[in-house]
């Protein structure tokens, strides 16, 4: 399943608004890593998908948001719940490592 | 389960170009690929080495690729191999998402991927300053630091790239002063770029920072001594290590690295079973050269199978009984033995089929009936052994041995299927 293409504003709406437990990665267009993590994430997503939201967020919409994280690099997994941060994985990360992480906000 | 002529194992310019020729042959051709299409060279900002194409991207020209094979008629399958089977005629393949399907050819082409150094907070701080990628995080260290580690064609390369964003890239070198790995033109452009900076004959030691990368620490390997050096951002290109792991237990022979030792036909020691590209033993690491080794193994491969197709229908699917004999074009004795033994034959009858096997080339048949001289001869009945025959250049014992033996295959009930 596609993950869901948000903006800066939806991002807000879904945080903190909504309080929604999800998970939000961050890529760009031309980050080959981040087109190895993203269909790995949308695989995972079937499987948890009514329990928490799963979010894919270009960069380079959004600098602004991205620095306010201070994130130095994509891809980048970030975990959200009841309107807080909850943890991010970085980089070329594992299926397993997706789930142990949901798993443990759950 | 799906059947295929050819399995390919990866979806990098060697994989590819085995597709192109697998599936222009007319062999039923999958190019199984894992992450994205092109492999390494698929992370190739610019390419400026590939014959015909002056300047190209990595991913621009791995397109090509693709796109060239699937004209061809080439399948591709986005999973991974997690397991293997090679010591059936049918080689089984299992996936990842749980696919098994058989290939009477494999190409292992898995590549190659970035070598990690185990030191302390590069895994922690992966992603917080910790990079193994220009193109993917370069713009995120605007104005500030950045520490590169290598000075192969990739370090320096990407590094020159950082330097649009960064402030100063300090590249750290095993080397003495004014020693690259990388080509001479990167090597010269890297000298004339004022962002460029170097720190010679050192290593790093470890990654300093709590939440973002913060320094690092340097090694002088000539004098011993250990240094701290700020910066915000950290890149390791420190070499690839070959993604053969899935094949341990397959029985494919790998050196101590993980590399795959091939023959000039991309063989390995199992039959049937190629490497190409990165993931081999070989000198040049490049699309070119992974290129050719493709070509070579489809072709290798296309062989391999007509031969298996062959020996199928002429030998294990034959009306009577056959004699395979094994002979060596530079065996004399072997070659006359064949011309008495076609006599004999014809004279009593025809009741046997002759099957001539060289053993210079059909290797495979060799080794799997323990040919170890020439001449070598023995009856099969589908594909039950019958006897071995004693390779006398006597007719009259010959024909004796022969006729023993057609009384043989009567009794023997493989006969009526």
């Amino acid at each position: 399943m596609e993950l869901k293409k948000i903006n800066a504003e939806l991002f807000n709406k879904a945080i903190y608004d909504n309080n929604e437990a999800c998970v939000v990665v961050f890529t760009r267009h031309d980050c080959h890593v981040c087109k190895e993590v993203v269909p790995r994430l949308e695989e995972v997503s079937e499987k948890y998908q009514a329990k928490l939201s799963f979010y894919a967020l270009d960069v380079e919409q959004d600098k602004a948001l991205f620095k306010s994280f201070s994130l130095k690099g994509v891809p980048q997994l970030l975990f959200f719940k009841d309107g807080e941060f909850y943890g991010k994985l970085a980089g070329d990360v594992e299926e397993e490592d997706m789930v142990g992480k949901i798993e443990e906000l759950l | 389960m799906n059947h295929y002529d050819i399995v390919i194992i990866g979806g990098g310019p060697a994989g590819l170009s085995a597709a192109i020729y697998g599936a222009r042959a007319r062999l039923k051709t999958l190019v199984i690929y894992k992450g994205v299409i092109g492999g390494m060279a698929e992370t190739t900002r610019e390419i400026v080495n590939y014959p015909g194409y002056g300047q190209t991207t990595g991913p621009q020209l791995m397109q090509d690729f693709k796109k060239h094979a699937e004209d061809f008629g080439a399948e591709f399958l986005n999973d991974e191999v997690m397991e293997v089977d090679f010591s059936l005629d049918e080689k089984l393949i299992k996936t990842k998402k749980g696919k098994e399907l058989t290939a009477k050819a494999v190409i292992i082409a898995s590549g190659c991927k970035p070598r990690l150094l185990n030191i302390p907070g590069e895994t922690k701080l992966r992603g917080s300053g910790v990079a193994y990628c220009a193109t993917c995080d370069a713009e995120f260290f605007e104005d500030e630091d950045v520490v590169v580690i290598g000075s192969g064609d990739q370090a320096i390369e990407e590094g020159m790239y950082i330097t649009k964003f960064a402030n100063m890239v300090t590249t750290i070198v095993l080397h003495d002063d004014g020693i690259l790995d990388c080509n001479k033109l990167s090597a010269e452009k890297a000298f004339n770029n004022e962002k460029m900076n170097f720190v010679w004959n050192s290593t790093i030691e470890e990654v300093l920072g709590k939440e973002n990368v913060e320094g690092v620490k340097i090694k002088n390997i000539k004098t011993g001594e250990s240094s701290e050096l700020t910066c915000q951002g950290v890149f390791f290109f420190v070499g690839m290590i070959p993604s053969t792991g899935f094949l341990h237990d397959s029985g494919v022979e790998m050196d101590q690295k993980g590399y795959i030792p091939v023959n000039e036909l991309m063989e390995t020691n199992i039959e049937g079973v190629y490497a190409v590209g990165d993931n081999r033993v070989k000198y040049l690491r490049q699309i070119v050269s992974a290129a050719g080794d493709g070509a070579t193994a489809a072709v290798a491969a296309e062989r391999y199978i007509e031969e298996f197709n062959d020996f199928k229908a002429n030998v294990l699917e034959s009306d009577k009984p056959v004699i395979l004999s094994f002979f060596n074009p530079i065996v004399a004795g072997s070659l006359t033995f064949n011309t008495v033994l076609e006599k004999v034959v014809s004279d009593s009858g025809s009741k046997y089929k002759i099957v001539k096997v060289d053993i210079s080339r059909k290797k495979m048949l060799a080794k799997q009936y323990g040919v170890k001289e020439t001449p070598f001869s023995i009856v099969l009945n589908k594909d039950t052994v019958i006897k071995q025959l004693n390779c006398l250049m006597d007719s009259e014992n010959l024909n004796a041995q022969l006729q023993d033996n057609i009384s043989a295959v009567r009794d023997c009930p493989a006969k009526e299927s």
